[in-house]
């Protein structure tokens, strides 16, 4: 089956559901699909708790865009791309009240103006939030408006590749989820919107299930770089047994962090902003912690306590709901009556797609969102910043999708692209095969857990190479038991491991390349940033045979030069 | 750590290969803690890969995971497994598929009809703010209206309510309980301008009149909306708009009439106050029969003797009201209607 439209979108978190209605409003006349694996409004954006910066002033009236782009640079350790970060925070008041305006529930000053506060990284309170469900509550937004103007969503269908004629956009091949069909949809401009890929870290990831990269992985395998792989965020605040995320916004109120000797010792490492210190540094804080036995011990692991009593049930319950609610079912602790235990956790793929303003090397192609990487969070993003990317990038990515698509000829998709899917999808059910996905999946989370997480040193990276590359080869005999068409969850999960392998083995490579220590990615052979060597963007490329190959480009700077970087 | 041997007892159904559904008992050792997702993930990881069902955010607020535990509709990732077992060391959890959606494998239901509901009721704010001027400005909008819209924008789509709830159970035509708690959300939106309309849409056939006042999508829903308020908020707001030409509305203002007026039904002009004339005769046959059997109510009915408290509860419910829309935050430009105005509950 194929289908044609102007413009297909992949992905319906915030950033493809802001590209598909910008695109419709820009020009009605344009045909819009939006592709997701999941329903839209179960992305996970939805999942986005804390809020969305923007230098509306409400709060700090001295508040200005400027001040917000270099927190933005200073937070990235000087490796985002100055121009991006300008058009990023110059956008944001503008993009933040079109939301407000389109019906987003933003929480409320007594004022009436949207309700701001304070999150790390920043010199200003800055970060717009409804209560404690931000992203819940723009994804729903924006999917409201994309029905009120009538976008043609295909549900349930998994992006398997994209397809491109010497580098002119042809479209992409699709699995359609409920029938296990191989669907062609052609289209001149796509746009990849797939979110990131954190899960690779599996058990030690607050990310959804299916933040697997998949848009990244054949974005590679179109020939497209990854740039940045390696940085990838650890949020400081992860449920110790579940890995899932307690917001920063319950630093923000005013939680602490203490040692199990009750001290908050952020005070030794950032004496100033303290709770509120950039998330690398804070997670890494509290790793020294936990190495250093100054943790709580328990049965699933060391960890630190949050503590948010002080702030006082009412506070609790009326900006932090949620908190309490997760606390309660997955620790079986209320953080009225006891302080919350927690762990670094990963959260966020700084790297993606290499895009320069949405825009991808493949001509028709635009990436936004978590799997792009723009570059706006360079090698740290700031807490707040990307919900802002998606909403900006998209609805950037959507208006130019539709000025361009008119514009563009629609290419075929060769039959042989569907074709060769189909075989490979075929291929996995071979009953010679025996590798099992659950302990394949294990073995990566763990190998990028204990190789390649928060502390970094060239002997364990490499070991993490190393298995990586033993995993990706073991996957060719990989065996999909479920052979039904119904509803093949099974086989999902395959094409999933599959991809989070590609990109694992982009993230240990360029980790282990890269020697120096820049935000997020900390190496404690090289524990100081080298500008001289250092201050590039890393690039993966896949060659014909499936190896990664390495490269560079350089840092786009404007305003703000090089500093050292302390809080 | 606490573990036991748990059998969970699973709904099978591929529709290409089983004629009929059944159901699968995988006995697994639970520790305490674990969530019914994960252990369904273990099931499907080590058991059954062929185990089908749906999941993403696994921390209870994208909404996949809503399945029925125990005959109860929940969200498998929120729900831990000691909490379903039985009181009397009986280790058997029973998982099956929400109701009133088909299903199309194992565990995975059709959710469309969900989404065309939402569709078809203007499930969105229309923007007062015209296309161009987009962005410029933030409203002004009260705490207190905020509060008021903030537990319905909590939905989830989960569809937890959508499987517990009776109407739906007799007619799959009906709005739903997420689709009205959406358009209570929208209409006491002050940035909205299609009230009316999606009013209107809401309260038309297989709408609003047609809940049943149960409460069951208010006792599970997942998110604890209170729901059943904004149904009732719904059909106040109706009337207030005088949207009084439907069934449904016609029918609650017939009891309120009669209460206040004989502190019982006329049971006998019901139909016509109801259906009108032409929809009443449609029930002349089952008059006929009641007729026969010496069932026919009383056709002239007298107040009973306490009516005069009940006229007392009337003007206090009046007074109340009056003082709620005087204190009501008045930034949405639309005062309540004084009564009278139906009153729910069952
Ligand atoms: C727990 C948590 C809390 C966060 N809190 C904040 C915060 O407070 N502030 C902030 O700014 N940021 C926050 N973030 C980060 C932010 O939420 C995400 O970076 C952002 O929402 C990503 O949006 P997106 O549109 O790029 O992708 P997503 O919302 O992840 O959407 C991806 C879409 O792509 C689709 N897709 C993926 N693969 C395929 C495929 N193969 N085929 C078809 N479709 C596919 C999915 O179905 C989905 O619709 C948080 C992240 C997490 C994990
Ligand atoms: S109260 Fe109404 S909407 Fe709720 S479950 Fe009962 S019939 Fe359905
Ligand atoms: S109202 Fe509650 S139960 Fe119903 S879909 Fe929404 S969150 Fe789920
Ligand atoms: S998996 Fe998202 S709500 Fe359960």
């Amino acid at each position: 089956m194929e289908h044609k439209f102007d413009i297909v979108i992949v992905g319906a978190g915030g950033g493809g559901l802001f590209a598909a209605l910008e695109a419709v409003r820009t020009n009605p006349r344009v045909s819009v699909a939006v592709i997701s694996k999941v329903y839209p409004t179960r992305s996970h954006t939805s999942a986005a708790q804390g809020g969305v910066n923007a230098a509306l002033g409400n709060k700090d009236r001295d508040d200005t865009v400027d001040l917000h782009v270099f927190d933005t640079v200073k937070g990235s350790d000087y490796l985002a791309d100055q121009d991006a970060v300008e058009y990023l925070c110059g956008q944001a008041p503008s993009v933040v009240r079109e939301l407000e305006n389109l019906g987003a529930p933003f929480s409320r000053f007594a004022d009436g103006t949207i309700a701001q506060r304070p999150f790390g990284g920043t010199v200003k309170d800055r970060c717009c939030y409804c209560a404690d469900k931000t992203g819940h509550t723009l994804l729903h937004t924006l999917f409201e408006q994309c029905l009120r103007r009538g976008v043609t969503f295909f549900n349930e269908y998994f992006l398997l590749s994209l397809e491109h004629a010497d580098g002119d956009c042809q479209g992409v091949v699709t699995l359609n989820m409920a029938t296990s069909a191989i669907e062609a949809f052609v289209a001149p401009v796509v746009i990849l919107a797939t979110g990131g890929h954190a899960k690779m870290y599996w058990n030690r990831s607050s990310n959804a299930a299916g933040n697997t990269g998949d848009g990244q992985a054949a974005a590679l395998r179109a020939g497209i770089p990854l740039k940045d792989m390696e940085f990838i965020q650890f949020h400081p605040t992860g449920l110790r047994k579940s890995g899932l995320l307690v917001t920063e916004g319950a630093r923000g109120e005013g939680g602490y962090l203490l040692n199990r000797h009750g001290e908050r010792f952020m005070v030794r490492y950032a004496p100033q902003k303290m709770e509120l210190g950039p998330r690398d540094l804070v997670a890494r804080s509290m790793e020294t912690e936990i190495i250093e036995g100054n943790g709580f011990e328990s049965d699933a692991g060391s960890y630190i306590e949050l503590d948010l009593r002080h702030l006082g049930a009412e506070a609790i319950k009326k900006k932090l709901p949620q908190i309490r609610e997760l606390s309660m079912h997955f620790e079986g602790v209320d953080p009225i009556a006891e302080p919350i235990p927690v762990r670094p956790t990963a959260h966020y793929s700084m790297g993606g797609i290499d895009a320069h303003m949405a825009k991808t090397a493949v001509r028709g192609v635009f990436a936004v969102g978590e799997c792009a990487c723009v570059s706006v969070h360079g090698a740290n993003r700031l807490g707040g910043n990307s919900l802002l990317d998606i909403l900006v990038f998209g609805k950037r990515a959507g208006q130019e999708a539709a000025e361009e698509a008119p514009r563009r000829k629609a290419l075929g998709i060769p039959p042989g692209a569907v074709a060769g899917m189909a075989d490979e999808i075929r291929s996995y059910a071979n009953p010679e095969r025996y590798e099992r996905y659950g302990i394949l999946r294990e073995e990566m989370g763990k190998a990028m857990g204990d190789n390649v997480g928060i502390y970094r040193v060239e002997g364990r990276l490499r070991k993490g190479v190393e298995e990586i590359l033993a995993l990706r080869e073991r996957f060719r005999r990989i065996r999909l038991f479920d052979t039904g068409t119904v509803y093949n969850t099974n086989l999902i999960q395959i094409l999933e491991l599959k991809n989070m392998l590609d990109l694992a083995s982009c993230v240990a490579l360029t980790a282990l390349a890269r020697q120096e220590s820049r935000g997020s990615h900390f190496r404690e052979d090289f524990p100081r940033r080298d500008d001289q060597a250092w201050h590039l963007h890393s690039l993966c490329t896949m060659e014909r045979d499936g190896d990664i190959r390495l490269g560079h480009k350089p840092v786009t700077m404007g305003k703000y030069s090089l500093e050292t970087r302390s809080y | 750590m606490e573990r036991r041997e748990v059998s969970f007892r699973i709904y099978r159904y591929n529709p290409q290969v089983d004629r009929t559904p059944f159901y699968d008992n995988f006995r697994i050792a639970v520790e305490k803690g674990i969530t019914i997702l994960r252990a369904l993930n273990h099931i499907k990881e080590h058991l059954e890969p062929r185990l089908t069902f749906r999941a993403f955010c696994q921390a209870g607020i994208c909404g996949s995971c809503a399945v029925r535990i125990n005959g109860v509709s929940k969200l498998a990732c929120t729900t831990q497994v000691w909490d379903e077992l039985g009181g009397d060391g009986e280790h058997t959890i029973l998982i099956e598929p929400l109701n009133n959606l088909e299903v199309v494998r194992d565990l995975v239901v059709d959710i469309n009809p969900i989404m065309d509901k939402l569709k078809e009721n203007y499930s969105w704010v229309k923007p007062a703010i015209p296309q161009e001027k987009m962005g410029r400005k933030e409203h002004i909008v009260s705490d207190g209206e905020f509060e008021a819209i903030n537990a319905a924008s909590d939905c989830i789509l989960c569809g937890s309510c959508y499987s517990e709830c009776s109407m739906m159970e007799v007619n799959r035509s009906y709005i739903s309980p997420p689709v009205l708690v959406k358009a209570f959300r929208m209409n006491n939106d002050s940035r909205d301008t299609l009230a009316c309309e999606r009013l209107e849409r809401v309260s038309s056939d297989h709408g609003l009149w047609d809940c049943a006042h149960c409460h069951k999508c208010m006792e599970h829903c997942t998110k604890n909306i209170p729901i059943m308020d904004g149904i009732h908020r719904l059909r106040e707001e109706a009337f207030e708009r005088g949207m009084t030409d439907s069934e449904g509305a016609r029918h609650a203002q017939a009891f309120f009439d009669d209460i206040r007026d004989v502190g019982r039904l006329r049971e006998v002009t019901l139909p016509l106050r109801t259906k009108g004339m032409i929809g009443s005769l449609g029930m002349v046959p089952l008059a006929v029969k009641m007729g026969l059997k010496g069932r026919t109510p009383p056709l002239w009915v007298r107040p009973i003797p306490d009516i005069d408290r009940v006229s007392e509860i009337y003007s206090r419910l009046e007074a109340s009201r009056e003082d709620a829309a005087e204190a009501s935050n008045p930034s949405h430009g639309r005062t309540p209607l004084s009564p009278p105005y139906p009153v729910g509950g069952k």
